[in-house]
């Protein structure tokens, strides 16, 4: 059909009748996860139709594929088999993996043939989207929809425990403090627990970047995807704090607890505290009985989280017509429009800040002040860790922080076991790159 | 004189008639099978044929594929998490299949005669079977949420306090033994039932008239004459503990720290998660062959103590 329609359309143009009037339309395709299934998957669908009415020379589908996870897997093997997706939204930590493997092209020269320069691009976007779009000399991805990890608090607890809801812990020393007393227990048995964290794969590193960010950590090198600061104080720090709330102070589950068991947990009034992503907020807003706050991620040496979320990338080996026509969705889909549109209906932040310019967005936002507070953190934001072999390096952490939360193992020697796995797993890139050296 | 000629010149033509003939029959025999044949060769011989060639080479970053000897294999066992899987594995064989066979022999017995009352009993075991395991792994997330979930509520009503069935590393395979075993039971079940039904009845009469007791009739009688039964259901047994990961991936993602991590989500994680395609497809090659040498040894030991007629 679309070979059809491509010869139909260079005939026609030979022959001098390409009027304005296109012939057929350039059929695009656009893989998309959604991490929670069902409505989105649906207004997702609403978009693109809106996509096509508006423009009736491209007819762009949506093809959901699954997790983010799933997505990144699919989209691998679409490019393997040299049928790319126009476009993917892809985790936004991901992307860095793509651009070392030469699989998707800069944006730049779209950006540039608009007459636009890449800085003007990307300045419409927050600054702490840039780290994980534009890196190594150039735009890779515009960021579609993100979030940063946020401390949720049952505000009727607060008040029962004696605590302000309206101050709540702005340090890691008033975090423990209460989340001490808002554990109810009776003789050995936790009844309440002051502070759940969600310890399941993929969520559980988030939830560690932020913890080691907010005690003046890095992480990882956002310069070069071959290191990561896993055997460090800063690390060391964050992972004991996790290590005394679970084992020191008892305030948090022994063992792992998955982000399902947190949300469920912490809407059954068994958890007083957690720590979720702002894009549960709409989720939340919606099944929480008891009244509730968020705010910012409590703090040791600063605030600092890692933002999360995905971006819209382009694969590489596209047709001139099909790269246009995808470019052009991307820039519809990140528009102030369509973003802030996204963004109320899923929870997550409009990554362009002209969306909060928009009236309907400054309504919604003064109807939800804890909208607010997750777009406040945004100016401590930094980026998500990316490395060669992201999810590979990032299990390597995660396997050894939970031996610590489930009482098996010590900080110290956790972390280094983490950093020897991980420096393991990203050694054939680093013998490629930063270890090659001239004979 | 002529007859020798005939004889020398006749020998070979008929040995060619023949031979033709049989060529004949080959090529429709072939001709027949070949649709099959095709389709065989192309989704099993062939992909076999690619995961072996796979395994004996690699493709490291920045690097053309190479061959690479028995290299996949060494980084293979020099793995501490493809020991953990394969011990994991065999703690989750073995953890489900003599439970649930034992189950499922019992609950075959039991429910062998064909009462209304039976009837409803066994659609009821059945049921999980139903299930398809994502959507059975699904809703036991929900079973084993500490403290809220319907297993630590119902513990709670008898004094057991809560327990974090997925997240503990020493009890997180264990609860996924146990939704195996739930799930499967009622399969296995099905078939001991129909080898039941294939036990002459005359047989347990003989042996009541001996004076043989419950327990003896079913040592003596019904367990020997299930042998046929016992092997296929071994052998399914032994495919599915490799072949269902669906609620590894639903419940725990292998975790926490690898403590449930199975055969199978390993190769999973090496082919998609660290992109070591070489890796995965030497765990594939081990794990297939120990499967194949398995079943192979599970049948011919159990069919050397069979008795296929009554």
């Amino acid at each position: 059909m679309s070979r059809i329609a491509s010869a139909a359309l260079a005939a026609a143009l030979t022959l001098g009748i390409g009027s304005g009037a296109a012939l057929a339309a350039t059929d695009i395709e656009m893989f998309f996860p959604v991490p929670v299934e069902g409505k989105l998957a649906k207004e997702m669908k609403n978009l693109m139709d809106r996509f096509n009415a508006e423009h009736p020379d491209i007819k762009a589908t949506a093809v959901y594929t699954g997790s983010y996870d799933e997505t990144n897997i699919k989209t691998r093997a679409a490019i393997k088999a040299g049928r790319p997706p126009a476009a993917v939204i892809m985790s936004a930590n991901f992307v860095l993996e793509y651009q070392i493997n030469g699989e998707i092209q800069p944006l730049d020269p779209l950006i540039q043939a608009d007459g636009q320069t890449p800085d003007a691009f990307m300045g419409k976007f927050w600054p702490a989207l840039h780290g994980n779009a534009r890196f190594a000399g150039k735009v890779w991805a515009a960021p579609f929809h993100n979030s940063t990890p946020l401390l949720y608090f049952n505000a009727d607890h607060f008040k029962a425990a004696g605590l302000d809801p309206n101050n709540p812990p702005k340090t890691w020393a008033e975090w423990v403090d209460a989340a001490k007393k808002l554990t109810v227990r009776d003789g050995d048995t936790v009844k309440r627990y002051g502070l759940m964290l969600p310890g399941n794969y993929d969520y559980l590193g988030w939830v560690m970047t932020a913890l080691t960010m907010s005690n003046g950590g890095l992480y990882y090198n956002p310069e070069f995807g071959g290191e990561v600061f896993y055997d460090t104080p800063s690390m060391l720090g964050a992972l004991t704090l996790v290590d005394n709330m679970a084992h020191k102070y008892k305030v948090m589950p022994d063992g792992v607890t998955d982000g399902k068991a947190v949300s469920t947990a912490f809407f059954a009034g068994q958890a007083s505290m957690v720590v979720l992503s702002t894009g549960s907020l709409s989720f939340i807003r919606q099944n929480m009985k008891d009244n509730y706050g968020v705010a910012f991620v409590p703090r040791n040496l600063r605030n600092a989280v890692a933002i999360g979320g995905a971006s819209l990338i382009m694969p590489k080996g596209l047709s001139d017509e099909r790269r246009q026509a995808s470019w052009t969705l991307i820039k519809w889909l990140t528009s102030p429009e369509i973003s802030g549109h996204w963004s109320r209906f899923t929870g997550y932040f409009a990554p362009n800040k002209g969306a909060y310019e928009l009236p309907e967005m400054k309504t919604f936002i003064a109807e939800n002040p804890d909208a607010k507070v997750a777009l406040d953190q945004l100016q401590y934001a930094q980026s998500w860790f990316a490395t060669y072999n992201t999810v590979a390096v990032r299990k390597a952490l995660e396997d050894e922080v939970q031996a610590v939360i489930a009482g098996k193992k010590k900080p110290a020697e956790a972390l280094k076991a983490a950093q020897a796995k991980a420096d393991d797993i990203m050694r054939p890139y680093v013998e490629q790159t930063a270890l090659n050296l001239p004979n | 004189m002529v007859a020798e000629i005939e004889a020398r010149v006749g020998l070979p033509t008929v040995l060619a008639r023949r031979s033709a003939g049989r060529r004949s029959q080959l090529g429709r025999a072939a001709l027949l099978l070949a649709p099959s044949l095709v389709f065989l060769a192309a989704f099993t011989y062939w992909p076999i044929g690619q995961v072996i060639g796979q395994a004996l080479t690699i493709e490291t970053f920045g690097s053309d594929t190479v061959g690479y000897g028995l290299g996949n294999f060494e980084r293979l066992l020099a793995d501490a998490s493809f020991g953990r899987a394969l011990l994991n594995n065999l703690v989750y064989a073995l953890g489900t299949i003599v439970p649930s066979i034992a189950i499922a022999l019992a609950l075959a017995v039991g429910l062998q005669d064909a009462t209304r009352f039976n009837a409803g009993l066994r659609t009821v075991v059945f049921f999980p079977v139903l299930l398809p395991l994502v959507a059975a792994a699904a809703l036991f997330l929900f079973v084993f949420l500490p403290g809220i979930g319907l297993l630590d509520y119902y513990l709670a009503r008898l004094g057991a306090g809560s327990t974090n069935w997925l997240g503990d590393p020493d009890i997180a395979l264990w609860s996924l033994i146990g939704l195996t075993v739930w799930k499967n039971a009622g399969y296995y079940m099905l078939f001991f039932l129909a080898g039941l039904q294939a036990i002459p009845l005359d047989l347990y009469e003989a042996a009541r008239l001996e004076g043989a007791g419950a327990w003896g009739r079913f040592r003596r009688i019904t367990l020997p004459l299930l042998g046929p039964t016992l092997a296929f259901v071994l052998v399914i047994a032994l495919v599915n503990v490799i072949t269902q990961v669906d609620h590894v991936v639903v419940l725990t993602k292998g975790g926490p720290s690898d403590s449930t991590n199975l055969l199978l989500f390993y190769i999973y994680q090496q082919a998609h998660e660290n992109y070591d395609y070489g890796k995965a497809a030497a765990a594939t090659v081990l794990s297939v062959a120990g499967l194949l040498a398995l079943s192979l040894l599970s049948l011919r030991t159990l069919e050397r103590g069979i008795h296929y007629e009554a």
